[in-house]
Order: structure tokens, then C-alpha cells, then sequence
């Protein structure tokens, strides 16, 4: 343990204090995915080449956001693993590991979104549902705490998010009948501060919204990591779908929180407002996508905002101090409503249900967008998210529910001979006027990162890591990783020099300009 | 899929259901489990009600990989590895496996009728008027241009086969993808997909030859929706579909009878 200690000492002690770091899951508090990094930029993109190239040697979905402090950086994977690297060399300073129990329940894999760090500790969740605290200089475990049973379909893959002195942190599960939550945690000893559940219980006046026929409320899932408004002293996490994901037949009613922003007071838990974009859902469109804050002039008014690319297809702009409805422009093709009224709430086309037969549906149940992570730039004024183009057809099944068991009741299906194709769309979010979009094979499964070098990137299920002008989104520069990207790239520099750094496959590459 | 066309009512599953072996007395809420299992995780590949999908037929009591349960468990578990079946011991608990072999038991079409055609005919169709090894390969003869057929009896259901022969499109085989693209100086090549994303594309043409280029320097790319195999609707008469269907269902299982 003692040369663990001695080498991660050692590398603090050669990193520049003038270096930028990355810190967060959404690179800031508001979840922006935004450097003031410049040093890569539009005039010299083309000459960014791979510095060093880390194997994590573990299989499946690579989704992690790296952190980077000190001249370390922090990241998990799937299954339960997580490293520490030195920042030079790319080599590893310490490995975390435990098997994850069997057989576990889940929708989309082991994966895992990142860290969140504090002091001296760092916070994972583990894929069967529980949140560790790490020390960051060996990766020793040093608390553990149970947010759900995995028994029960809970699971664990969202990074943790640090607010003043508290540890936040969502669920999974959702197309497994688990009642989601929002939970703060003690960062000393894993002591839980609050909980809020995001479906009410029976005494509570929302749970009118779920029917009087059954008592079963499930749903609500909190799987992507929140943002925070320090002046405001608010957190704001995106919820899940209902459950079951395609009968709502079981489940009358708007079906609250579900598919919605909660904006909560991060000392107490206790829910100051909330907004729902897709009452009832039946399309599996959970609203969990990045609840972006962004100080916008909408009609000559300044407007604290709350963005979201939400994946029913539309995308939404809320005042986040009250969750009042400002704003929602259709981003992709949208059949399912007529529009969205002056309060936010979608005209729905009746018929448009999942049924027995298949009803074709657009977006389908991918989205829209989905969760991959999203960046806004300050530099040019402009939101950046990819989504998934097309229709699916929506079938749904009766079942009766077991606690713990698939509770989705049927899903959605390409329709022979249309394949959904992809976009990349940079946004006017005051307007929700597209600027550009970058049409693609299919959705770009890795996320976003904005520099103020005006440059965007993003990953492709090609394994393409692609840099656009973020103003006019113009294809700048392109690397082939060589497997699927499903995570998002940070930067940082390292003494003195940038560097941008993407998950893809089983490796973490680093790259820099010569 | 054109599968969602065919669905069968849920009543059905009671009438049709006798089962080779037995399922588990004093448990009929098994196949009932099974049934929802196998729609969540089998039914994509082997159809509805394990039949009429591009995975083998599980309702005609052949089976590649044994068709004990025991077989039947090892397969769920484990997969066959080089197939598309994938292992399932992560994702299934050992007794919603054992629910999946009852509902796959309750689903025996074992005593349906014998194929009527002509192995011998539908042979000779093959390897001559149909022209099928201009593309396909049976052992180590044909071509690989298309899937390789040497297998195809125990991979695919005979009514997958005379579907993919009707509306060849209905269902392509990932890997054989068709793509058409037209070069900036007017060139147009036709082929198989290797690869396409929104920067390069790679195709291979019939003789073989492959083809790389930028997506810059191409004036269109375009996915085929039909499938480079002609329909046979027509080409070949009804006895001759059925002779060809019957030689198909060979392929593969050697010793046994169509």
C-alpha cells in the first residue's frame, strides 16, 4: 500500500497548479460540458493525434466521464472496475474491482458514468446499487452504503454529484418496477441525509395521478447525474419512465414525477417544483437527458434557464427558479402530439398507444435524444445533442407484476426497411431554432464536449471521435478509435498542455496537438 | 421483420400445445412464465412462438446443439459460441431458463407433415437453374458472395426459407447488407456493405473485390432496400419450390430424414 501512496504523492508534487482540471461529471455545476480551454482550436484541430492509449482490458459499454485532478485521473468501467492514471504516461496507478453478485436484472448492461470527487474521496455507484467512497490516492474502499436491493431491479450507473457537502445520487431500473429516487448522502460515512422518492406515496395528492385501481406506483428513474444552481441553492435531476414502460392502461392518470425535472432543495430533499414533458408516458421517453442550466434573453428578457433535449423529440426550455414553461421547438419528426401548450403540456393524438398489433410511433422508443451527455458553449451561444431520427412501432403486452422482473410489457421495433438514421444538432436555445445539423449513418452514441477553441466534439457508434466548428458545423477533424463510443470526452491540461481525453471500447486515448 | 405480420392469437398456444416432453407436472404456471420470458429474449431471432423467426425452428424437434433439457439448459446458458446464440446464464436465472425449455416443450410441432418436395430435384435446382452457388456456398462448393448455405437446414425454419426465396428482402442477413454507390466521375458499383459510416464506406462486389473510398469523393451512396438475391416468386413453379425447400432442409443434417 505504502508505494501506492508514494507514487500518487509523487505525481501531485510534479503537476503544475496552473493546470485545468476536470471535475465534475458535467464539467461544471450546471452541467455545461464547456472548457475555456483554447489551446486546441478551430485553426489547428487537424494535427490532433493520440499521446498515449490506456486498456482497461474490461469488456462492454465504456460510458464513464473522466475526472481529472492533480495530475491524476479517475475513471471507472463497467462491471464494478475503476482506475486511477497518471497523467503523463497514461499508465496506472491503482485498480478497483469487485464482482458484481448473479444473476442481476438489468436493461442496458454493467455500465458505469463516472466518478464525483471530494477532498480526498471519491464516489461511485456500484451496478448493484450501492455507493462507495474511494480514497483517491489508493483506491481503498472506505464506506459502502445500499441505495436499492438489486434483487428488487435496482441498479447503480449514474455518476454521483457533489453538492456543498453532500453526495447525490439517483437510481436505476425502472423497466423493473423499482420506485425511483433522489438521495443525499454523508460524505464522511455513507450516512443517508434525505431521500426523495420521485413517485409519491399513497398519502401524497400526486399519487391521484396514478389511478385508484392499484396501488402499484413504479417508475421514475434518476440514472443520469443532476445539476445544481448555487445562487438559487437548487437541484435539478431528470426522472424516468412509468411502469410498466408500455401498458398505461394500469396506471391512469399523469403518472407524477415521472418523465420530468424535479428541482429540489439539495439541504432537505424537499421538492420546490417540478415540470412534466410527457404526462402518461407510454413510449418509454424518460426525461433523464442533461437538465442544463443556462442564463438565456428570451424576448428581450433575461431568463434563468433550465434546457433540456428531451426524448420524446422536443426540446425545452424551462425558468428554473419556478419550472414555469417558456419554450419547445420539435428537433426531430414528431407524430405523436399537435403541439405543446402555453403550460408545456403536449396535445395528444389519441390511437398513438403501444398496442397488440404495433403502432408506428416517432420518435421511437430510443428518443429523440437519449442520456448521452450534451454540451452548451457560452463562446457561441449554442447547445449541442445528438438524436436519433426516425419511427419505431410500439407494441405492448398485459402481465401482472413481480416485484424484480421485467416490467416493461412489450417495447419498440424497427419498421422493416426504415432504419432511424442520426443528426448531430447545435441549437439556438432561446429560440430552439436549429443552427446546424450534422446528418448521420445513425444516432452518435458517445456524448458532447464544447471548447472555447469554438470547437465541438462528439462520438459515433463508428468509433469516429469527430471535431465540428461548433459555429457552423463544419467537419474540422476526425480519429478512428476502433470501437463504438458510448462515453464522452473531457479536457485538461497537463503541464501547460491540452489534452482531450475519450473512453472507447476497452481504451481510454489521450489526445494533444504535436 | 415480417414476423409481426404472422403473430399468433395467444389463445392458439393452449390448442396447439402437445408437447413432446412433458412439461413439469403440477407447474402449468411454467409455461405460462416461459412464454413471457421467451417473447423478452428469444422471440427477435426465433420467432413468434419459436418458429417463423431467422433462428432455427424450436417447435420441430431438431435441434443442432441436442434436444434434451438438458442440452436445451446448456445452450441457454453458455450459447454456441461462432453462432448468433448468445449466452444467457448472466441475464436468465436457472429457473426461468428451465420456465423457457417448458413454454419451447408446450410448443412441439414434432408430428407436423413431412416436407413434400424432392430432395434429389430441388438439388439439381440449385447447383443448376437456380443458379443459388452463383452467390451461396454448400460445403466447398459455390460461392461466398451471399450467406453460406451449407448449415441452412438446421439454422433457419423451412418457412423462413420460403419466405427469404419469395421477398428476399423481407429479412437480410446482417453482413449482407446491400449498397450502391456512384463515384464523382459517374462510376456506379453495386455490392455488399463492409462498412459505412458518415466518412468512408467499404463494399465488395460480386467477383469479390473491395472497394474503399471517402465518403467526399463518392457523388452517392445508397443503402439497398431489396436484397441483392431475385425473388423466385415465379421463377420457379410451386413443385419446384417445394423440391428445392426439401433439399435446403437437408443441408445440415446429415442422417437424418427431411
Amino acid at each position: 500500500m505504502r508505494r501506492w501512496i508514494t507514487a500518487a504523492a509523487f505525481v501531485t508534487i510534479l503537476w503544475s497548479a496552473q493546470d485545468a482540471e476536470w471535475l465534475t461529471y458535467g464539467g461544471n455545476a450546471a452541467g455545461w460540458r464547456y472548457s475555456d480551454l483554447a489551446q486546441i482550436n478551430t485553426g489547428n484541430v487537424a494535427a490532433l493525434a493520440p499521446r498515449w492509449i490506456f486498456q482497461t482490458h474490461v469488456p462492454g459499454n465504456t460510458e464513464t466521464s473522466p475526472l481529472v485532478r492533480g495530475g491524476i485521473m479517475y475513471l471507472t468501467g463497467p462491471s464494478n472496475h475503476a482506475f486511477a492514471l497518471d497523467l503523463r504516461t497514461g499508465t496506472e496507478i491503482w485498480h478497483y474491482q469487485r464482482t458484481p453478485p448473479k444473476p442481476l436484472d438489468l436493461c442496458c448492461g454493467e455500465v458505469n458514468r463516472g466518478f464525483a470527487i471530494l477532498g480526498n474521496r471519491l464516489f461511485k455507484v456500484s451496478i448493484e446499487d450501492t455507493l462507495l467512497a474511494l480514497d483517491s490516492a489508493t483506491g481503498k474502499p472506505l464506506w459502502e452504503t445500499t441505495l436499492g436491493d438489486y434483487r428488487k431491479g435496482y441498479s447503480g450507473t449514474a455518476a454521483p454529484l457533489v453538492v456543498k457537502d453532500k453526495i447525490l445520487i439517483g437510481t436505476g431500473g425502472a423497466e423493473f418496477g423499482i420506485r425511483g429516487f433522489v438521495d443525499a448522502y454523508s460524505p464522511e460515512n455513507g450516512e443517508r441525509l434525505w431521500r426523495f422518492y420521485t413517485v409519491p406515496d399513497a398519502d401524497d395528492p400526486a399519487s391521484a395521478t396514478w389511478g385508484k385501481r392499484s396501488n402499484l406506483r413504479v417508475g421514475g428513474s434518476t440514472w443520469i447525474t443532476g445539476t445544481y444552481d448555487p445562487e438559487l441553492n437548487l437541484t435539478y435531476w431528470g426522472t424516468g419512465n412509468p411502469g410498466p414502460d408500455m401498458d398505461g392502461d394500469v396506471r391512469p392518470g399523469d403518472n407524477l414525477y415521472t418523465c420530468s425535472i424535479v428541482a429540489l432543495d439539495p439541504d432537505t430533499g424537499a421538492l420546490k417544483w417540478h415540470f412534466q414533458f410527457t404526462p402518461h408516458d407510454t413510449h418509454d421517453w424518460d426525461a433523464v437527458a442533461d437538465p442544463v442550466l443556462a442564463d438565456l434573453t428570451i424576448g428581450g428578457r433575461k431568463v434563468k434557464a433550465l434546457i433540456q433535449a428531451n426524448r420524446n423529440g422536443h426540446f425545452y426550455v424551462l425558468d428554473r427558479t419556478n419550472g414555469k414553461f417558456l419554450l419547445a421547438v420539435p428537433y426531430t419528426k414528431v407524430n405523436w402530439n399537435s403541439g405543446i401548450d402555453s403550460n408545456g403540456r403536449p396535445k395528444v393524438i389519441p390511437g398513438l398507444d403501444p398496442s397488440e398489433g404495433g403502432v408506428k410511433v416517432c420518435p421511437g422508443l430510443p428518443g429523440g435524444h437519449n442520456w448521452q451527455a450534451t454540451a452548451y458553449s457560452p463562446l457561441t451561444g449554442l447547445y449541442y445533442f445528438g438524436s436519433t431520427d426516425g419511427c419505431q412501432s410500439f407494441y405492448k403486452r398485459e402481465e401482472d407484476f413481480v416485484e424484480g422482473a421485467w416490467y416493461q410489457l412489450s417495447g419498440g421495433r424497427d419498421i422493416p426497411g426504415e432504419h432511424p438514421a442520426g443528426s448531430f444538432i447545435a441549437i439556438e436555445p432561446a429560440t430552439g431554432r436549429i443552427r446546424w445539423r450534422f446528418d448521420m449513418v445513425r444516432n452518435p452514441s458517445g456524448g458532447a464536449l464544447a471548447t472555447a477553441g469554438g470547437l465541438v466534439f462528439i462520438g459515433d457508434y463508428y468509433g469516429n471521435l469527430i471535431a465540428f466548428d461548433g459555429r457552423t458545423g463544419k467537419v474540422l477533424w476526425r480519429y478512428q478509435t476502433g470501437a463504438q463510443i458510448s462515453a464522452p470526452p473531457v479536457t485538461y491540461t497537463f503541464e501547460g498542455k491540452q489534452y482531450i481525453v475519450l473512453a472507447a471500447g476497452q481504451a481510454v486515448l489521450a489526445f494533444a496537438l504535436p | 421483420m415480417t414476423i409481426s405480420k404472422r403473430m399468433l392469437p395467444a389463445g392458439l398456444l393452449a390448442v396447439t400445445a402437445w408437447a413432446q416432453t412433458a412439461a413439469p407436472p403440477g407447474n402449468p404456471g411454467a409455461v405460462e412464465a416461459g412464454a413471457q420470458l421467451f417473447e423478452r429474449h428469444c422471440e427477435s431471432c426465433h420467432g413468434k412462438g419459436g418458429h417463423e423467426g431467422r433462428a432455427p425452428d424450436l417447435t420441430s424437434g431438431h435441434l443442432a446443439s441436442g434436444a434434451r433439457d438438458e442440452d436445451l439448459f446448456r445452450t441457454i446458458s453458455d450459447g454456441i459460441p461462432g453462432s448468433e446464440m448468445s449466452a444467457y446464464a448472466a441475464r436468465l436465472k436457472p429457473a426461468e431458463i428451465r420456465n423457457i425449455i417448458a413454454f419451447v416443450r408446450s410448443r412441439s410441432r414434432a408430428g407436423e407433415a413431412p416436407l413434400t418436395g424432392d430432395k434429389a430435384r430441388g438439388e439439381a435446382l440449385f447447383w443448376g437453374k437456380g443458379g443459388c452457388a452463383n452467390c451461396h456456398a454448400v460445403g466447398a462448393r459455390g460461392n461466398l458472395v451471399g450467406p453460406d448455405l451449407s448449415r441452412i437446414g438446421r439454422q433457419r425454419s423451412v418457412s423462413y426459407l420460403r419466405e427469404s426465396l419469395v421477398n428476399p428482402g423481407g429479412d437480410i442477413v446482417r453482413g449482407y447488407e446491400g449498397l450502391t454507390v456512384v463515384t464523382r466521375d459517374g462510376k456506379t458499383i453495386r455490392g455488399i456493405e463492409r462498412h459505412r459510416d458518415d466518412f468512408s464506406v467499404v463494399l465488395q462486389d460480386f467477383s469479390g473485390k473491395i472497394y474503399s473510398f471517402e465518403r467526399s469523393s463518392l457523388r452517392s451512396v445508397t443503402a439497398d432496400r431489396s436484397s441483392l438475391m431475385p425473388s423466385y416468386d415465379g421463377r420457379f413453379s410451386p413443385t419446384e419450390m417445394n423440391d428445392l425447400l426439401a433439399y435446403l432442409f437437408t443441408l445440415g443434417r446429415t442422417g437424418e430424414k427431411p
